[in-house]
């Protein structure tokens, strides 16, 4: 659809992306949602708007999805972060069969075929599988979050962790580094553990198609390890893997606006305008 | 339910079930006022009417824990009493009706008498109880923990390892249901000497006929459910089972059932759904959330229609009866068909399955539903251990997908409405995809 242009917001635990879409990709931006900047929703929107150079107006449908997406006052409609996470995944990688994501508070699997939602599982219910768990281990071994995945892949004798609870996890990792075990593989042991929680849960569906792993974690080449050699099998990774919900939130816009005029009905566009958004 | 703000009303409840309330009542008040007669009172495990029967012509009055724990859970007192249990020292992954009942026995005994705030008006100190062997361990052992606080007799009723294929085998069917006759021989000694007088076997049979009534009118109502649409969602199943699972010696319970059948019948001839429109047909396995029923009223907004659910609760179906069996013969083949009826009728295809999965599976079919949502407890392991496996046969056989909900019956805490509710759109695709699959496969649904 020429000249016609579609927004898409994933508003996640911890990061805000949006897309703006209009044959082809327009605007990207990744911009943090939590605490101090929950309600900076909009501002996300605006950077994306400026790269797109478009005014907010010339926005033809904006999707919401995530875990904020209830309270986005902007946007014409909600859709669950799972729809999204399939249609931005299949954009991509139009032979996805399962996806893995791994985001700040949440992991689930997708199964799709015929560009539908199949299946799905998900664990929201403990940090621990997630990547808040790996940002609350980062701090307590003084390590950038961006430094886990190259750190691990030094690692020669990776740890075991036995705890499955963010708590009592910590607590093991600094008895280990106490005992002298370097960070390197306490880090491994870590991805290991989490990489073997996605499998099982993912393993519930029957994995079947290309694997692609998406969400924050995906960002952790130590993670992508681990979850290969959990499968068996290469996973597939967007290059910028934060970025395909609010890709699906775009293009599942696009297509009820395609629909609606497929169908000769005017689609229902809110009075909306850029205002903060209640993620709380 | 914890939070009592106001739902919207989407689902078209039967009027019917308004009897039911005041049944209800009456219940648990004649047990207090049984108590302060001093006629025998027992607390009761749900027996599957066996022993309820007996108890009844013995001039004993039942109240059940089981089912107090859904009142106390929808009337949100269930968090107070397993606080105290918890407090006593019991473990908290005991299932959710256990560590109600055990708190609130352990908050009566403490007060040396029923708690003034104990909804229904509670139950009193019984002379007796009675457990069962059916379902789970937790069923007998937990009255047997109780005498801690309660020093009267418990027995329990046994029953032989049910729901297995092997019961098609006609000769370990009747020695079962042998064994399960000289339990109730045991059990109707046990009251004769405990109350000192002599059962009536003809009170016996009339209560028993009456029972037979109830439970054909109660199955034919869950089939006029399978009509498009259904015309009675499973909340209203849940609130009719109470008569139907604890009072069929009544004539209260049958003259409800026939109003019922009447208002469910109207319904369907004149093409009425509980749910409009009926976009979705779902089935529901297996103990609901007592605390959140209202969410259900969510689902239905989104056209989500409950056609049927949870088969321990359900009455048996028709069977024909075998001329000369003696009264307690006829009693506890109901009980045990119960269980085994629907793996009778898999033979059939020669592919039964373990009890429950069995249910589903023949349901799935002739309710012809779009999805199956699991609850999972995680107290429960009765209800829960196989409902991974119903869901992947219902999937893979059927093409009918599922969504499982983590919870507890009694414990709200543990459950996530938002978090379903989220999901539930994600799950509408899956069954839109599933539609379209089973129509290209042919299935009639
Ligand atoms: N550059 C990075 N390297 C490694 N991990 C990252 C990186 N960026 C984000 N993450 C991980 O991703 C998580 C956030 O993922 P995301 O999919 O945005 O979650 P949400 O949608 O819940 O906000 C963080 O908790 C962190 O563990
Ligand atoms: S079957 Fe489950 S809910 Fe019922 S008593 Fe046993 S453990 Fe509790």
């Amino acid at each position: 659809m020429k000249g016609k242009y579609f927004a898409g917001i994933d508003i996640g635990s911890t990061m805000t992306k949006v897309i703006i879409y209009s044959e082809g990709i327009r605007g990207q931006v990744i911009g943090p949602t939590g605490p101090e900047h929950r309600h900076l929703a909009n501002i996300v929107m605006e950077d994306a708007l400026a790269q797109a150079r478009i005014p907010f107006e010339a926005v033809d449908y904006v999707v919401a999805t995530g875990y904020g997406r209830i309270n986005v006052p902007f946007a014409d409609k909600q859709i669950t972060e799972i729809s999204c996470h399939a249609r931005g995944v299949l954009h991509f990688f139009p032979n996805a069969g399962t996806v893995i994501d791994i985001g700040g508070q949440d992991a689930k699997g997708i199964k799709i075929a015929n560009n539908r939602v199949v299946d799905f599982v998900m664990n929201d219910k403990c940090a621990a599988g997630t990547g808040r768990f790996l940002e609350v281990i980062a701090e307590t071994l003084g390590v950038n979050i961006k430094d886990m995945g190259p750190l691990s892949l030094k690692a020669r004798n990776k740890v075991k962790i036995s705890s499955i609870c963010t708590i009592f996890a910590e607590q093991e990792v600094v008895s280990q580094l106490s005992e002298g075990i370097p960070v390197e593989d306490i880090i491994a042991g870590l991805h290991e553990a989490i990489a073997g929680r996605a499998f099982r849960m993912a393993s519930k569906l029957k994995i079947e198609g290309d694997v692609v792993f998406t969400g924050g974690v995906a960002k952790n080449t130590g993670m992508v390890k681990a979850l290969e050699s959990h499968l068996g099998r290469p996973v597939y990774i967007c290059r910028e893997p934060l970025i395909t919900g609010a890709m699906g939130a775009a293009l599942l816009g696009k297509e009820l606006v395609e629909k609606a005029m497929e169908s000769g009905k005017a689609i229902k566009i809110k009075e909306r305008k850029l205002t903060t958004a209640r993620v709380f | 339910m914890a939070d009592k703000e106001k739902t919207k009303k989407f689902i078209n409840r039967l009027k019917s079930r308004n009897i039911v309330r005041p049944m209800v009542n009456k219940m648990y008040a004649e047990g207090v006022t049984a108590a302060n007669e001093g006629r025998p009172l027992a607390w009761s495990m749900v027996n599957w009417w066996e022993g309820d029967i007996v108890m009844r012509a013995m001039g004993v009055t039942p109240v059940y824990p089981e089912n107090y724990g859904t009142v106390c859970a929808s009337t949100g007192m269930a968090q107070k009493y397993q606080a105290i249990c918890d407090a006593e020292g019991f473990p908290t992954h005991l299932c959710g009706y256990s560590r109600n009942h055990i708190g609130y026995a352990a908050e009566m005994k403490k007060l040396g008498k029923i708690p003034p705030d104990a909804p229904l008006g509670g139950m009193a100190e019984p002379t007796f109880m009675l457990g069962s062997g059916i379902a789970c361990d937790t069923r007998f052992k937990w009255f047997q923990a109780l005498r801690q606080y309660y020093d009267v007799p418990v027995w329990t009723i046994d029953t032989p390892s049910y729901d297995h294929t092997e019961d098609i085998d006609s000769d370990i069917h009747e020695h079962n249901i042998r064994h399960k006759v000289k339990e109730l021989e045991r059990f109707i000694e046990f009251l004769e000497n405990l109350l000192g007088k002599k059962i009536d076997m003809d009170l016996v049979e009339d209560y028993l006929e009456n029972q037979e009534k109830v439970f054909q009118l109660w199955w034919e109502i869950n089939e006029l459910r399978k009509a498009k649409p259904c015309p009675m969602h499973s909340r209203d199943f849940w609130t009719l089972m109470v008569p139907g699972y604890y009072m069929t010696y009544d004539k209260d319970a049958l003259n409800l059932y026939h109003q019922v059948y009447e208002e469910v019948k109207a319904r369907t001839d004149a093409g009425i759904g509980a749910v409009t429109p009926e976009k979705y047909r779902l089935m529901f396995a297996e103990l609901p959330p007592w605390h959140s029923l209202d969410f259900f009223e969510k689902l239905a907004e989104r056209g989500w229609n409950f056609v049927v659910e949870s088969q321990g609760y359900h009455p048996p179906e028709p069977m024909s009866l075998k001329t000369g069996d003696s009264v307690l013969e006829r009693l506890t083949r109901w009980t045990y068909w119960v269980n085994v009826g629907h793996i009778r009728k898999a033979k059939e295809k020669n592919y039964p399955l373990f009890g429950p999965v069995q249910y589903y599976y023949n349901w799935a079919r002739e309710y012809q539903v779009d999805g199956f949502i699991t609850h999972s407890l995680l107290s429960c392991r009765t209800a829960t251990f196989w409902l991974p496996h119903a869901a992947n046969i219902l999937k893979e056989e059927l093409l009918v997908p599922s969504m499982n909900m983590e919870g507890d019956i009694v414990d709200f805490t543990v459950f996530d409405p938002d978090l379903v509710l989220k999901n539930a759109e994600a799950f509408e695709e899956s069954m839109d995809y599933h539609r379209g699959e089973r129509k290209r496969k042919g299935l009639e649904w």
